[in-house]
């Protein structure tokens, strides 16, 4: 592990690979501040500029951009009460009233310390975790994978929150639809192409990713005028960043305690920085005593470090299953996962025998990250948000041109733009019937994948499905798929048996 | 009949599904594949089915409450002046070149979201395209074709 480690510190200590992260941190932070642009939109805007580079490279500039969209998150959160991204959503809740009070350089200060600390702690999990699930994972066959990947895909639907579990479903079987247009990897026939030239590889990922987050999350920004009628807080007055020391004592705790469950949380399939954060408020919330309980939600601090770490350590978190299983749990990881497979990089179990450099530089790069963030970020925050005066009407269509430009500069075709907006236009009117859009990337993603190795495991098993009760590891995965999946029913009956008016939020997953 | 926000999605997924289950009956396979346990049909088969299958669940068991959501009111004249000036910009890229088309790109989308200033306009959008454009043809070397009608 000695090695690898080592390994990744010459990777990601290189000159470039560093300026990648402060400049991925940077751009991040840029994108995330703006109300609507999440971290995937922020990622697949990077995608074009990647394929340029060198993988290692490219996934840490990655990466950098999604700490940074989440740190970005967090300080429109604060600052403008517009989470920047889902993940983000909690934050407000005492990140606001707190920069209402004329507190904000504190609350963005104590966002950072409680990001860097939920950063690292599970930074060094993820050092350790992820090397011996890898070598556990080199066990596992076929059968095991495709089983796994229906665990993923049920587990990003089942955690989709109140009432969206169906309909995260339905867009998971959607984009396993959309994975299977073009040539038939196995057999070479060719599926819904309609005779086209243009389908004969499929849909381009990068593509549908443009077209469903960055162009239809800026559409949508105008569709909706999401940030009009926001109270804005004059930036440029953010107020002392100090914090004393009772009031770190009585964060500590809390950041502890919120890193953990964000890292775990984080390590599920399924559930994301979104849900941690909610989790990480709710638990800190129950465990506060007398007046600290009625001062969530009207400025106190426990009350913002707690979703603060649980995000960023959950970010790393579901960094687990992409390195080690090469299975993303979230939208972010899926759009990491479509990238590295364009780099030819194959995540998975052999990721970390194949390419140590790309294993270990990427967590390496993550600490990395949250350094930039802490000593870069934080103190040019004043400077970053002026950059979000930058009046909308300039600003979309800017952004537009990036999403489209983005896909046009790697095919060079302008039949990609009018299917971009096609499937823009697709995308806005089911994001307007509230279906979730991460899980049909994530079909769209693993449905190559998940085909290949059921039909390996039906060659293997001569022809028959028995492997899914025969082998443990299988049947236990598909297991907790089904309980998983069935759990929502039970949760529903129990509730309408003891008539249990239910207040938990509708999630959204990043 | 009006129908709640899940239902109109569930039906579309229906209609979906059934069209992607006739259209993967279409699909040609090379002969002796049909020995084979799982045929370039089997999955697009199954995805149709479960398509169907929970399209119908969410139907029937689907919030029938009609929300009144707005969607009417949402601010739809500029969203869709921006999605015809997409295809307009995939369509000109090829005929005017990278330069013109992206010109005209950033000014009419400038002008859709509100800007007026004229000066505004062109002072944020020359600039930037030349920019943009200098950077990928000279920095990173990328060929533009210049467009059809000046011989590209």
């Amino acid at each position: 592990m000695l090695d690898g480690i080592i390994t990744g510190l010459q990777t990601a200590l290189l000159p470039t690979n560093l300026m990648m992260v402060v400049l991925g941190c940077f751009v991040g932070t840029f994108i995330g501040m703006l109300p609507g642009l999440g971290p995937v939109s922020a990622i697949a805007l990077m995608i074009p500029i990647t394929y340029g580079i060198d993988p290692a490279s490219g996934i840490i500039l990655m990466a950098g951009v999604y700490y940074g969209a989440i740190f970005g998150g967090s300080t429109s959160s604060i600052l403008i009460n517009a989470p920047g991204c889902s993940g983000t959503v909690v934050t407000a809740f005492d990140g606001y009233p707190l920069a209402a009070k004329g507190q904000a350089g504190k609350a963005l200060a104590l966002a950072a310390y409680a990001s860097f600390s939920g950063g690292t702690i599970s930074a060094i999990f993820l050092l350790l975790a992820a090397p011996t699930l890898a070598k556990v994972s080199l066990s596992f066959q076929s059968a095991d994978y495709f089983a796994l990947m229906v665990l993923g895909l049920s587990a990003v639907a089942a955690f989709s929150g109140k009432g969206q579990v169906l309909k995260a479903l339905i867009m998971t079987v959607f984009g396993l639809m959309l994975s299977t247009v073009g040539t038939d990897r196995a057999t070479g026939v060719e599926r819904f192409t309609f005779g086209s030239i243009d389908l004969l590889d499929g849909i381009s990922f990068l593509l549908l990713a443009m077209a469903t987050f960055a162009l239809a999350e800026a559409m949508m920004s105008v569709l909706e005028r999401v940030d009009e009628g926001a109270e804005t807080q004059d930036m440029t007055k953010l107020g002392s960043m100090k914090l004393s020391k009772e009031e770190i004592k009585e964060v500590a705790p809390t950041v502890a305690r919120s890193s953990v469950l964000g890292f775990l949380v984080g390590v599920l399939p399924g559930a994301g920085a979104t849900i941690a954060a909610f989790l990480a408020y709710g638990v800190d919330r129950n465990l506060a005593k007398g007046g600290k309980k009625d001062e969530f939600g009207t400025g106190s601090l426990r009350g913002l470090a707690a979703p603060e770490s649980a995000n960023n350590a959950a970010s790393s978190g579901s960094f687990v299953p992409l390195l080690t299983l090469g299975i993303p749990g979230s939208g972010t990881t899926a759009i990491m996962l479509g990238a590295l497979i364009s780099y030819g990089i194959q995540p998975g179990p052999r990721l970390f025998v194949d390419h140590p450099e790309v294993f270990w530089s990427v967590i390496i790069s993550m600490y990395v990250g949250n350094v930039v963030l802490l000593i870069l970020n934080l103190p040019l925050i004043p400077y970053i948000s002026r950059l979000l005066i930058i009046p909308k009407p300039i600003l979309v269509p800017m952004i537009l041109l990036f999403s489209i430009t983005g896909v046009y500069l790697v095919s060079f075709n302008s039949m990609d733009i009018l299917i971009m907006a096609g499937i823009c236009a697709l995308a806005i009117f089911l994001r307007l019937l509230t279906f979730p859009m991460a899980p049909l990337l994530l079909g769209f993603i693993l449905g190559g994948m998940m085909e290949d190795n059921l039909r390996r495991a039906l060659l293997i098993n001569d022809d028959s499905l028995s492997f899914l009760w025969e082998r443990p590891i299988t049947l236990t995965i598909m297991l907790i798929t089904l309980l998983i999946l069935v759990a929502p029913l039970f949760q529903k009956a129990i509730k309408r048996f003891f008539h249990i008016e239910s207040g938990a939020e509708s999630l959204t997953i990043d | 009949m009006t129908l709640s926000k899940e239902r109109i999605g569930a039906l579309f997924f229906l209609v979906v599904s059934i069209v992607y289950g006739y259209l993967a009956s279409e699909i040609k396979l090379y002969p002796g594949d049909e020995l084979d346990p799982m045929t370039a049909q089997t999955l697009p088969f199954v995805l149709s089915g479960m398509g169907i299958v929970l399209s119908l669940v969410l139907i029937i068991s689907g919030d029938h409450r009609v929300s009144d959501s707005g969607i009417v009111r949402l601010n739809w004249k500029p969203v869709i002046a921006l999605m015809l000036l997409t295809l307009f910009y995939g369509f000109s890229l090829d005929w005017l070149g990278f330069l013109i088309s992206t010109t005209v790109f950033l000014i009419a989308g400038f002008r859709i979201l509100g800007e007026k200033r004229i000066k505004v306009l062109l002072l944020v959008a020359v600039p930037f395209v030349f920019i943009f454009w200098f950077g990928l043809t000279q920095l990173l070397d990328i060929y533009l074709a210049p467009g059809r009608i000046f011989g590209g």
